[in-house]
């Protein structure tokens, strides 16, 4: 019952989708706010990168809503599986684990290496975010990749989640204290600045788009922070017994 | 004015900030969460009395320094900030005060108060998904740390059906963006008549009712409501069954009238309401125990709800608005009156005479929400038939109908509930309840305790509920004045359009167009 | 119509449609969520394709064409952005989602939608107690909520 209840949705849906596939008016899609802002972008918020000024000026909320999301996720990862029912056997398990089963030396050292070179790249696209397309999140990504990849060849390690959360605190709190610094001079919430010692630069230069690239600092932190805490927390849960995927009967032939 | 934002902005900056606060001194995070409620509270308060235009004039507040359509803009009218309000009292009322609860959890409640101050507030599309989707992942994480493993899968099953809802709604922008290039509301709301009145604009409401509807406890949307609301905090229940379920509705209200001109829509909407009304009802009847009915109940007054937003014209308007802040009223104090009657219905025998008082403020509630005149219950009630019978069309004919069978079960099965409190019983298997439920917390440990005795607390807010529900008989009259300029504000298109863009912007707008 | 376009608008529906109808048939949860990952990049390229333009170019300004911006064709940058966002939410979402699998594994023992269902509504009917828990197939604990799933594997076996 469920089953065909289901694929008539999935159905309606294909229907839904092809009927607008067909009234698309492909490749000259009404572009209103597009265009506007393609328009107004350079001489307004002064960035290269089109998308970083959509993502931190035109829609700034939209930017600190989805940090909430993140760091709301990861409370709740953390909280969930601080559980002691995920808890009690980890600290046995895990430190026998620990000095045994290392990922061998050609990979460690490899990742030892690789880690600072991540973590330049990391901190270069978010820096550069505002001229280049990069910028806070994709650099943030590198760097909790940096961050994590030590942890992934030596399973085990005890990581320091106050890091973390002092990191994740300060990054999110940056971000809405730049907002905050606008209203401070009667300017409304996120107004970007442009101020004498910010970024006046000519467009396309490091130093241009006034406090836009101190919120992509902030944003590649907190978004860094955040994944790397996910990873982490998620890494130091004990295995779990092998009868999980095999076991269960995957088409629901009722 | 511009002080709105901060509802949003405040509750967020404190809940990044609480945990690291928490690590030099716990006191200071734990009251870095409450004195920001009270701050938001004394802010809306503020805008309240100062500016006594906002009953005559919204206002639109723009975010960034970019004029909407370009920018994100926060509209703010009678309605809005009457949510923006009920937001942080309710939050402050539902405080998880009692447990040993964790730096986070409180992080995480602060995250809801932010998101839901949003939600309502927030007057452009994509801003409504982001925050929308805030509000679930803050709700999927409280529901699951409520400790028993049985909350988390609960939580896991609310969280599959809202984030396919989401998934879904997103389609929904993505259809309505390609065919309009736009996303601010007011924007939207001018190219409607011309660019969305028609198929794809359907559909694309269509897709945004499924994903809204899962936190609106629509009809096909809602298999969460029950799993979740019985395993959770009576708190947790009744702020998510009182506040997040009407802002969940409210902005697909919002939506409907700015963005989808076409019958059909309504229709739809309407008769999505009534089979939940039937089927909210129907189960709520047949089942066992206290807090599951009351969870059956809520979906059924939330599918009159939306009968009653699809009534076109202000009449229907009205009723909606009443029905929703009558039912945002009674069921987080009857969400507080199952904290002490946790467990089968059977198990409720004798209470009368233990507690009358208790019993008594229960059947003011009850009452209320049957709508049996006076209380005002009645009243909204009264509304949705007069908004019913002066249309015709045949989801308005079939509501005539349902509305009154859905009071007849309404009825039976409150009244059963009263019929066992009355009953003269001498056992007390109230105490055996209690201790089957501690042992299976040995085993599945969990904080919530089941209490067979009212927090005081609870009983306060139930109590109150009950002598504002008694003032609003006695003040009818500004009541229901109240009550259409906010049906008008809140039906008003142009009204809307004209605030987000004043007359020089518009202008402005046409010779870009 | 470009033959390019036909591809993505294609991939995108089908990765949609793929998702949907993996979520609705399958039991696992786990494949579920990785179903429900599916479904979510379907739509992110639907929303990204509503931005896109024939001999568009990225909406990045280079240092050479600071002097004729007017003259290049740029894709909306708009629902670059929103898909940005989505992605994220995204990320929130299934890790949440992983992070209750794991704790509903660790502590049901299965995978199994039905299963899971099932317990949750004894659970819940013990909560309030409308159930006994000494009933036959009680889950009263974990260890013996294990022992019936495993009894129930080899039952199936």
């Amino acid at each position: 019952m469920r089953n065909i209840a289901g694929l008539l949705f999935a159905g309606g849906l294909a229907f839904l989708l092809l009927v607008l596939a067909s009234y698309l008016p492909y490749g000259q899609t009404p572009m209103f706010l597009g265009d506007a802002i393609l328009a107004h972008a350079p001489g307004e918020v002064h960035t290269a990168n089109i998308v970083a000024a959509v993502l931190l000026a035109y829609r700034g909320i939209d930017t600190l809503g989805e940090l909430s999301i993140l760091f709301t996720a990861a409370a709740g990862v953390g909280l969930i599986l601080g559980h002691r029912s995920l808890r009690s056997d980890s600290a046995g398990v895990n430190g026998a684990v620990n000095s045994e089963q290392h990922s061998g030396f050609i990979t460690t050292r490899a990742v030892d290496l690789i880690m600072p070179l991540l973590m330049v790249v990391g901190f270069y696209i978010i820096f550069y975010g505002h001229v280049t397309p990069g910028g806070g999140f994709q650099g943030g990504v590198i760097l909790a990749t940096a961050f994590f990849l030590p942890v992934l060849v030596r399973p085990g390690t005890r990581i320091e989640h106050g890091v973390i959360t002092l990191l994740e605190g300060l990054a999110g709190s940056g971000f809405i204290l730049v907002g905050l610094w606008a209203m401070f001079y009667d300017q409304p919430f996120l107004q970007p600045i442009f101020d004498s010692f910010l970024g006046t630069g000519p467009l396309g230069s490091l130093w241009s788009a006034g406090s836009l690239p101190l919120l992509y600092l902030a944003v590649g932190l907190k978004v860094g922070s955040e994944l790397a805490g996910l990873l982490v927390t998620v890494s130091e849960v004990p295995e779990l017994s092998e009868t999980n995927i095999s076991d269960a009967d995957d088409i629901n032939r009722k | 004015m511009d002080n709105i934002v901060l509802l949003v902005v405040l509750p967020l900056l404190a809940a990044f900030l609480m945990p690291v606060v928490a690590r030099s001194s716990e006191v200071v995070a734990r009251t870095l969460g409450l004195s920001v409620l009270f701050i938001s509270i004394g802010i809306i308060l503020n805008v309240w009395s100062q500016s006594g235009q906002i009953d005559s004039q919204a206002v639109s507040i723009v975010i960034g320094g970019f004029l909407p359509p370009l920018g994100i803009n926060f509209y703010v009218d009678q309605i809005s900030l009457f949510f923006a309000l009920a937001v942080p009292v309710m939050v402050l009322l539902f405080w998880p005060w009692h447990r040993a609860t964790s730096i986070r959890e409180y992080s995480l409640m602060m995250l809801l108060t932010a998101s839901a101050s949003g939600l309502i507030l927030s007057g452009d599309l994509f801003n409504i998904y982001v925050f929308y989707e805030l509000l679930g992942i803050a709700s999927y994480s409280l529901v699951a740390i409520q400790g028993r493993v049985s909350a988390v899968a609960a939580s896991f099953r609310y969280l599959l059906m809202g984030s396919v809802g989401s998934v879904m709604m997103l389609l929904g922008i993505a259809i309505i963006y390609t065919q309009t290039g736009t996303l601010n509301l007011a924007h939207l709301s001018l190219l409607a008549p011309e660019k969305l009145n028609n198929m794809l604009g359907l559909a694309s409401f269509a897709l945004i009712l499924t994903g809204m509807g899962v936190k609106a406890e629509l009809f096909p949307v809602n298999s969460w409501v029950p799993e979740v609301y019985g395993s959770v905090s009576s708190n947790l229940a009744a702020l998510m069954a009182g506040l997040l379920s009407k802002l969940a509705v409210i902005v697909i209200v919002r939506l409907l009238i700015l963005l989808f001109p076409q019958p059909e829509a309504l229709q739809l909407m309407g008769m999505l309401g009534i089979l939940g009304v039937l089927t909210g009802e129907l189960v709520a009847w047949r089942s066992r125990d206290f807090v599951r009915m009351l969870s059956f109940s809520s979906i059924g007054q939330l599918g009159l709800i939306f009968l009653a937003f699809s009534i076109p014209g202000e009449m229907g308007m009205m009723a909606g608005i009443a029905i929703a802040l009558h039912h945002m009223l009674v069921k987080p104090a009857l969400f507080m009156l199952a904290t002490g009657w946790r467990g089968a219905v059977e198990n409720l025998s004798g209470v009368a005479r233990r507690s009358p008082f208790v019993v008594l403020l229960f059947i003011v509630l009850i009452l209320s929400l049957l709508g049996i005149p006076p209380l005002p219950g009645f009243w909204a009630k009264y509304l949705l038939m007069v908004g019913l019978s002066s249309q015709d069309g045949f989801i308005y004919t079939l509501g005539m109908i349902i509305v009154p069978l859905a009071m007849v079960i309404e009825m039976a099965y409150l009244f059963k509930i009263v019929m066992i409190m009355y009953r003269k019983d001498n056992d007390e298997p109230a105490v055996n309840n209690s201790n089957i439920v501690d042992d299976s917390n040995i085993v599945d440990d969990s904080n919530i305790k089941v209490v067979q005795k009212h927090s005081k607390w609870g009983l306060a807010i139930a109590a109150s509920v009950a002598a504002m529900l008694i003032a609003i008989v006695l003040q009818l009259q500004p009541a229901s004045d109240k009550l259409l300029s906010l049906a008008n504000q809140l039906s008003d298109r142009n009204y809307y359009i004209s605030t987000v863009f004043p007359q020089i912007h518009t202008v402005r707008m046409q010779s870009i167009k | 119509m470009p033959a390019i376009e036909v591809v993505l608008y294609s991939g995108a529906i089908g990765l949609s449609i793929i998702g949907l109808t993996g979520l609705l048939l399958l039991n696992n949860v786990f494949r579920m969520l990785l179903a429900l990952v599916i479904l979510e990049s379907g739509v992110n390229l639907l929303l990204i394709l509503s931005g896109f333009r024939l001999a568009g170019v990225a909406p990045v300004i280079l240092p050479e064409q600071l002097s004729n911006l007017s003259a290049i064709v740029m894709n909306d940058p708009v629902p670059q952005a929103l898909v940005l966002t989505a992605i994220v939410i995204g990320v929130g979402v299934q890790a949440l989602g992983l992070a209750m699998i794991l704790r509903i594994k660790a502590q049901y023992g299965t995978l199994n939608m039905l299963k899971i269902r099932e317990q949750l509504e004894f659970d819940l009917a013990v909560q309030s107690g409308v159930a006994t828990p000494v009933s036959a197939h009680s889950p009263v604990s974990l260890a013996s909520g294990r022992e019936r799933q495993l009894s129930n594997h080899k039952d199936e076996q």
